[in-house]
This record gives C-alpha cells, sequence and structure tokens, in this order.
C-alpha cells in the first residue's frame, strides 16, 4: 500500500454514535498518520430481533413487519416478502398489481437515492446541495403520501397483490412531478459533474476494483459503479419487469464520484420506468385473496432493493405463522467491499467511502449468536463473516 | 478621574470597544446564519427576537448555563485557558481596527503585524485546544488547524502587507486614512490580493471549503469536541468575534474603512460595509464541499502563495498604488 | 462555483419550510391517520384485533356486547384492520398529531350505545 509510516498507529473509532454514521454502529480505524491501515467493523448494535419476530406473526401480520426492517426501502422488503410468500402458496399477482409493484419500487428507488446523494452531499461538507436534493426529493414523499396514504411506510404489498390501486386521476399528478424531478436531476447530475470541490473530493477515493467488487460479493448501485453489469430486475426478473424496456447503468469510475452518477442515471432510468409502466398499466383487478395457512416448503425471493441485492428466505411448515424467516440486506453483502474500499484511505475520506455504499444499519443487524448452553453472546467479526461469505 | 480618562474607559468597554464589538458579533452570526439558511432555502433563526435576531444571544446565555465539563485526562490548566485566549485575541485585534472613525480605539505603526501575530496565536490556540482536551477527535482536529496554517499563513500575511506598501505605513489606522485622501480603494487596485485575502480568511475562520479542523461529519467537532457549557460559548463567541475581525480587516485594508459619507456617521458606513463582506463569506461558504488537508495545504501553496507574491510584485513594479 | 446562480436565485426567493406547528399542510385524500370504529355498525367478530400486527386492539367481551380499546401509541397505521373488517365498521381519519407524554392518554375506547 504505502511505504511511509509515522511509527505510532492510533485508533479512531467511528461510531457506534457518530455524526457520520446516521445510524449505530461501530468501525474501528487504524490510522498510521492520516492513511487507513486497519478496518474492524463491529456490526450488531442495531439488532431488534426481526427475524424470531416473524416466526411469531401470521403471515398477514408479517408484511408490516417486514416493511419495518427499513425506513428507507421499505417497499423493497415486502415486496420480496409478498413474493416468498406467494411463491409458496403458488399464486401470482395480477397483471395490474405488478405494474403498480414497480411503480412504487421505482418510486422508492428514486427517494432512497435522492436521500443519499444528499446525504453523501453532506459528508463531504456540502450542506447547500443537500438541501436542495432533500427538497426536490419531497416530490416523491408527497406523492407516496396521495398514493399510499404514507409518505415511508407505504403498506402497499399484500400477499396476492396490492392494497390499493393508482386511480386514474392520480396519473397526471405522477407524471407531472417525474417532469420536474428530471430536469432538476439532470441539473444536479450536471453540477456534480462539474463543481471542482466535489470532484476533489470524489474522484479516485475509495477504489473498488471490478475483480474486488465480485470477489467480495458486492451488490447494487456499488457494483455498477464499478462497471459490473448486475440487476436482479433484468437478471431475474420480477413484477413486471420482464415487460418493460429498461437500461441497467454502469460506470467504470469505480470510485465514489463514480458511485454518485450511477445513483444519479438510475434515478433518470427509474422517472422512465415509471413513466412507461403509467401508459402500459393494464386495467384489472389489484389482488388476489390467499388462504391464511401456507402449505410447507421453503423459497428464496430475490428483489433489486435501492441498494442492490435483497434476498428474503422463508421456510413454511404449513400453519399461519412461517417456521424460520431469514433476510440477506444489501449493506451486509456490501461491507467486505467497504473495508477493501476504505483501507489506504485518509481519514477525511472514511465518511463519503463509508456512504459511498449506502449503508443501511437497520436493515443489516440481524446477526448476533448466543449459546444457549452457557448465555454469552457474541457477534461475528469481520474476518469470520469473511470465511463465512467465500464457503 | 477626570473625563477624559472616563471617556477612554468608556470607549474601550462601550463604544466602540467591548461591548459594541460583542453585539455586532452576535449581529453578524445572526446575518451569516440567516443568509446561509436562505440560500438553503430555509427560513434559519426564527423566533427569539423580531426575525430571530436574539438567537446568537440566546444560544450563548444558555451556553453560559450549562454544565462545564472537564475530561478527565486533559490537561485542566491549558484547556480552560485555551477558550479564553480563543475569544479574547480577536477582541483585542479589533482595537487596532478602525471601526468608528478613521482612527482606532489603538494605534501604533506597526499594528498590522500586531494582527498577524495576533492571528497566527489563534491558531496556536486552537492546537492547544484540541492538544489539551486529548481526545482522539480534537487531537486530529487540533493538528488539522495547525496544517492548515502553514497553508493559509503566507498568503493572508502577504495579502495584508499589498495594501501597506501601497499606503506607505504599516499601521491600519494609516492605510485607511490614504485610502480616503487619495480617494482610492486598494480593492480596485489589488483584486487579486483582495480574493487571496478572502480565500485565506474563510480558512482562518473555518467555513466551507476550509471547515477542515471541526469536519463534523469526519471528526465529530474536531478540536472542540470536548469543550462544554461556558467554554463552548467563549469558543461560539470568540468565532463571532473572528468574523468580525476578518470583515473589518477586508474592510479597512481593502475598502476603504469606516468613512464619512454626507451626513452618514462612519461606524454606519463600517457596518454596511462589513456585512456585505459577511455576505459574501455566506454565500461562498454555501457553494462549495469542503476540500481534504492535503489538498487544501498543497493548493495553497500551489496557486494562492504565487498569486499573492504576483500581487506584491505588481505593487513593486508600481501597479495597484 | 456551478452551484452559485441557484444559491444567488433562492437567497431572494421566499424559503421552501414550512413552519410547521403554526402552519399546517392539509393531508391528502385516503391518508392513514387514527383509525376509528362506528360500533353502529361493529358487530364484534374480533377479526381486527386479531389482524393487527402491533397488538393495538384489545376487544372486551364477546360479540354484539363487545367494547373495543385501541391504545394509539401502539399503532402503527398500517390499516389492516380496515381492510380486514367484514362490515367496513372502521374508518381511517385525518387526524395525525397523536405525540403525548402519557400512554394512559393514547387509549381511546368505544363502546356501544344501548
Amino acid at each position: 500500500m504505502r511505504k511511509v509510516r509515522y511509527g505510532s498507529i492510533i485508533k479512531v473509532p467511528f461510531g457506534p454514535q457518530h455524526p457520520a454514521l446516521k445510524e449505530p454502529e461501530n468501525f474501528m480505524f487504524e490510522i498510521d498518520g492520516d492513511i487507513v491501515v486497519g478496518v474492524h467493523p463491529r456490526i450488531g448494535y442495531n439488532h431488534r430481533g426481526i427475524e424470531k419476530a416473524f416466526e411469531r406473526r401470521t403471515y398477514l401480520q408479517n408484511i408490516y413487519l417486514a416493511e419495518r426492517i427499513c425506513g428507507i426501502c421499505s417497499d423493497a422488503h415486502t415486496t420480496c416478502y409478498t413474493q416468498a410468500i406467494e411463491n409458496l402458496l403458488g399464486v401470482e399477482a395480477p397483471p395490474r398489481a405488478r405494474y403498480i409493484r414497480v411503480i412504487i419500487a421505482e418510486l422508492e428507488r428514486i427517494h432512497s437515492h435522492g436521500l443519499w446523494v444528499g446525504i453523501a452531499a453532506h459528508e463531504i461538507g456540502f450542506d447547500t446541495l443537500f438541501m436542495y436534493v432533500w427538497r426536490d426529493r419531497e416530490v416523491v414523499m408527497d406523492l407516496f403520501e396521495t398514493l399510499s396514504g404514507n409518505r415511508v411506510h407505504y403498506a402497499m404489498n399484500t400477499i396476492g397483490g396490492v392494497r390499493r390501486d393508482i386511480p386514474a386521476d392520480t396519473v397526471p399528478k405522477i407524471k407531472h412531478g417525474m417532469d420536474f424531478l428530471e430536469k432538476r436531476l439532470k441539473y444536479y447530475l450536471n453540477v456534480v459533474q462539474n463543481e471542482q470541490t466535489i470532484l476533489k473530493r470524489t474522484s479516485g477515493v475509495g477504489i473498488l476494483k471490478p475483480k474486488d467488487a465480485v470477489e467480495l460479493c458486492a451488490v447494487g448501485p456499488t457494483l455498477r459503479a464499478s462497471g459490473v453489469k448486475n440487476d436482479v430486475r433484468v437478471d431475474d426478473p420480477y413484477a413486471a419487469y420482464d415487460e418493460i424496456p429498461f437500461n441497467v447503468v454502469t460506470h467504470d469510475g469505480c470510485d465514489v464520484l463514480s458511485r454518485i452518477i450511477v445513483r444519479c442515471e438510475e434515478m433518470l432510468e427509474s422517472i422512465n420506468i415509471i413513466r412507461y409502466a403509467l401508459d402500459h398499466m393494464p386495467e384489472g383487478m389489484i389482488r388476489v385473496r390467499v388462504p391464511m395457512a401456507v402449505p410447507p416448503g421453503e423459497t428464496v425471493s430475490r428483489v433489486e432493493a435501492p441498494r442492490g441485492e435483497l434476498i428474503h428466505y422463508a421456510k413454511s411448515n404449513g400453519t399461519t405463522k412461517p417456521e424460520r424467516y431469514k433476510v440477506r440486506s444489501p449493506t451486509l453483502g456490501n461491507i467486505p467491499a467497504l473495508c477493501k474500499m476504505l483501507m489506504g484511505a485518509h481519514i477525511a475520506d472514511i465518511p463519503i467511502v463509508l456512504a459511498g455504499i449506502d449503508p443501511c444499519f437497520a436493515c443489516m443487524d440481524r446477526m448476533t449468536f448466543i449459546d444457549d448452553k452457557t448465555n454469552k453472546k457474541w457477534v461475528w467479526t469481520m474476518q469470520q463473516l469473511r470465511r463465512k461469505t467465500r464457503k | 478621574m477626570t473625563t477624559e480618562t472616563f471617556l477612554i474607559i468608556l470607549q474601550i468597554l462601550v463604544f466602540p470597544g467591548a461591548f459594541f464589538l460583542f453585539a455586532l458579533a452576535f449581529l453578524y452570526e445572526w446575518v451569516d446564519r440567516k443568509v446561509l439558511a436562505r440560500i438553503q432555502s430555509r427560513y434559519g433563526p426564527l423566533y427569539t427576537g423580531p426575525s430571530g435576531i436574539l438567537q446568537p444571544l440566546a444560544d450563548f446565555l444558555k451556553l453560559l448555563s450549562k454544565e462545564d465539563i472537564v475530561p478527565m485526562a486533559a490537561d485542566k490548566i491549558l484547556f480552560t485557558l485555551a477558550p479564553v485566549f480563543y475569544a479574547v485575541l480577536p477582541l483585542t485585534s479589533l482595537f487596532i481596527v478602525p471601526v468608528a472613525s478613521q482612527k482606532s480605539l489603538v494605534m501604533f505603526e506597526g499594528d498590522l503585524i500586531f494582527v498577524m501575530f495576533t492571528s497566527a496565536l489563534m491558531i496556536l490556540t486552537v492546537f492547544i485546544a484540541g492538544y489539551s482536551s486529548t481526545s482522539r477527535f480534537s487531537l486530529i482536529g487540533g493538528v488539522r488547524a495547525a496544517l492548515q496554517m502553514i497553508g493559509f499563513e503566507i498568503p493572508i500575511s502577504l495579502a495584508m502587507i499589498g495594501p501597506a506598501i501601497a499606503a506607505g505605513s504599516l499601521s491600519i489606522s494609516n492605510i485607511v486614512q490614504w485610502q480616503q485622501t487619495s480617494l482610492q480603494w486598494t480593492v480596485w487596485l489589488q483584486p487579486i490580493g483582495f480574493a487571496v485575502f478572502v480565500v485565506c480568511s474563510l480558512a482562518e475562520m473555518e467555513f466551507v471549503p476550509f471547515d477542515i479542523p471541526e469536519a463534523e461529519t469526519e471528526i465529530v467537532a474536531g478540536w472542540r469536541t470536548e469543550f462544554s457549557g461556558r467554554k463552548l460559548a467563549l469558543l461560539r463567541l470568540g468565532r463571532d468575534l473572528e468574523l468580525v475581525l476578518a470583515s473589518a480587516l477586508l474592510t479597512s485594508l481593502y475598502l476603504a474603512g469606516p468613512q464619512q459619507v454626507w451626513l452618514i456617521p462612519p461606524v454606519v458606513t463600517f457596518m454596511i460595509k462589513t456585512a456585505f463582506v459577511v455576505l459574501m463569506f455566506s454565500l461562498l461558504r454555501a457553494i462549495f464541499a469542503r476540500f481534504r488537508i492535503d489538498q487544501m495545504v498543497s493548493g495553497m501553496w500551489k496557486y494562492l502563495v504565487p498569486l499573492a507574491i504576483l500581487q506584491v510584485i505588481l505593487i513593486q513594479l508600481g501597479i495597484g498604488r | 462555483m456551478s452551484l452559485l446562480k441557484e444559491a444567488l436565485q433562492r437567497l431572494f426567493r421566499k424559503p421552501v419550510t414550512l413552519k410547521y406547528p403554526f402552519e399546517k399542510r392539509p393531508v391528502p385524500e385516503g391518508f392513514r391517520g387514527r383509525p376509528v370504529w362506528d360500533m353502529r355498525k361493529c358487530i364484534g367478530c374480533g377479526l381486527c384485533s386479531n389482524v393487527c400486527p402491533s397488538g393495538a386492539i384489545e376487544m372486551v367481551g364477546k360479540g354484539l356486547q363487545s367494547e373495543i380499546k385501541h391504545y394509539v401509541d401502539r399503532c402503527m397505521f398500517c390499516s389492516q384492520c380496515v381492510e380486514s373488517c367484514p362490515r367496513n365498521a372502521i374508518k381511517m381519519t385525518q387526524e395525525y398529531e397523536l405525540a403525548g407524554f402519557d400512554r394512559s392518554k393514547m387509549l381511546y375506547e368505544y363502546k356501544r350505545e344501548i
């Protein structure tokens, strides 16, 4: 990495309480001079026992529990959950419901990526851009409120379809909002690519080579910013994505700047998807009735959440409650890649690189190990996690 | 006590001395916050006093009443003294800068050098504050502040020297007088020096893009992480006074300082000019991202030092005096 | 400097912040606020309390003699109860300022008029 050493290595903790992290999580950095030479993430501060809670509730109640795994990607989690249960039941959502799922998912992508661009700007001290992006993101939040009745937890999905229709009179409203957002996003994309101070802080920072990205199992925009074309929406289409034409945005800069650009362009792509979906939405019913009890079986469902590939695993035993439920959120997949990016970074670059994967620790923390004999609790360290992911 | 001594004491304590400067400091913090908020489509302070004008004072008073925590491992004496120095040093410098008339409260030949000296001392205070609190974030913040000083100290001194060469005096009051008698503002004569001074002032006051020593998202609050209560109140006051000092220096050295225009008293022109400078600072801090420390220092040496030297050479060649 | 123009424009425009407790934005049609029960329609089937994911609804008594207790501090406004109700006795209102200091004040009881 670098030859010159200043001798003493100091340990600088980031978190669990730190302004750069909006959620409690601990990273212990070994700093040599101004350079990071060691990263030790310690995950588990946000563990809420959600997977256990899944086993205690009925399938219907679990929709709302799945939604509350994460506030930002609440729709991705419910989509993934309902798909898993629909698989087990052997039913399929009606076509109109699948289009509505796409629209909500893409609106969520815009809102999540918009939030991230704001956070990224804040991490590099650009508070004005942060305020502007969040101001314009309100458009999406208001649309959500009109469409679903709530700004954050939309609760649109249910097993066998969606709960609310998109009435014809809101369609022009959505389109109007999309036109406004498209204009603003193009402007921000221009700002990001031309503002010298942003370029100084982001280009060439947090490099993740395509080879490393694939080896360390990076997902989502982090992976696509390293030039790897990977998107669940294309690779394993769900909802109505197989009927909608769209591009997978990639960028081969491999740095934080390209992660910003990828996310900005993905938002523009989402706007096009929403427009297409609104125009081609078939008529018909929006949900099918499903029984309360689910036949025994197990299934895996995948969804491209705003942060990357989200995997839900469900095992049913014929009752009204799942026997086992497991969530692998995109942030967990990105943590090994994150450690790779952070090695050799400056202290000042830690926040932006950390934020670069769009971490959502609320999604991620479901990993605590309890030995019931000795009642000892522990959390996996990075090395153990790596070993496990390699297997 | 004669009336004269009484008047001098009144001048030092009330106008244009300490009290007036404190009021100005709080006013400019309000202006800065309000302008920054407006740029960001926010309201800023709103409810304390008309349009929130008393908010900085309220913050100050609130902090005074808060618990004052000294970390166990901190160097108690240095930790206590650093905020006091941080507030007193810009105040001392402000006595030298003309505020209410062409002449400042204290003036002597070479007081410009004294201002440079105190501004260097300020950074030293910052470093000591960071060092004495023995927190990792404070330490990094303090070291960054010292490093940053290496970057901007040379260009800011050169930019201060420019008007002095033109006026042929090292006294700020004389420079102001020279500008007013020769009826030209130095900013038109030495625009490069003005620009260098503005950029370096941003660094001196730790404003974006140079808020590196207290970068919130990186090192919590930098060198002021461990300060609380009265000490933090003093640090905030010191920072506000620094804003007044920077704008007052810019006004005196480049914008001809307090001027009697028709019936308007000099102090009003001074306030208009300084408020304009504060507005400029707020606008500039709104439209940039933060630099990294190495980028900042190398940028300063690569661009600002040569520019400042160029300005001095131009003055020596007779352009801009 | 690419944001300079926008920054200057914004300086002379009205802020977009809503002075919230003083001005309120009207909530849209279909907003999910505090649910209310219409006890004239309620048949006391208990479905709402059974489906509630957060256990916010409690049935006291059985059938047509039952009362409903709604703990709004537990409620997460998913409106599953509204969906499950066979008699459309539950409606989501537009009320959303429900925070408070006292949990005992967050209990809404629905009794039958006899």
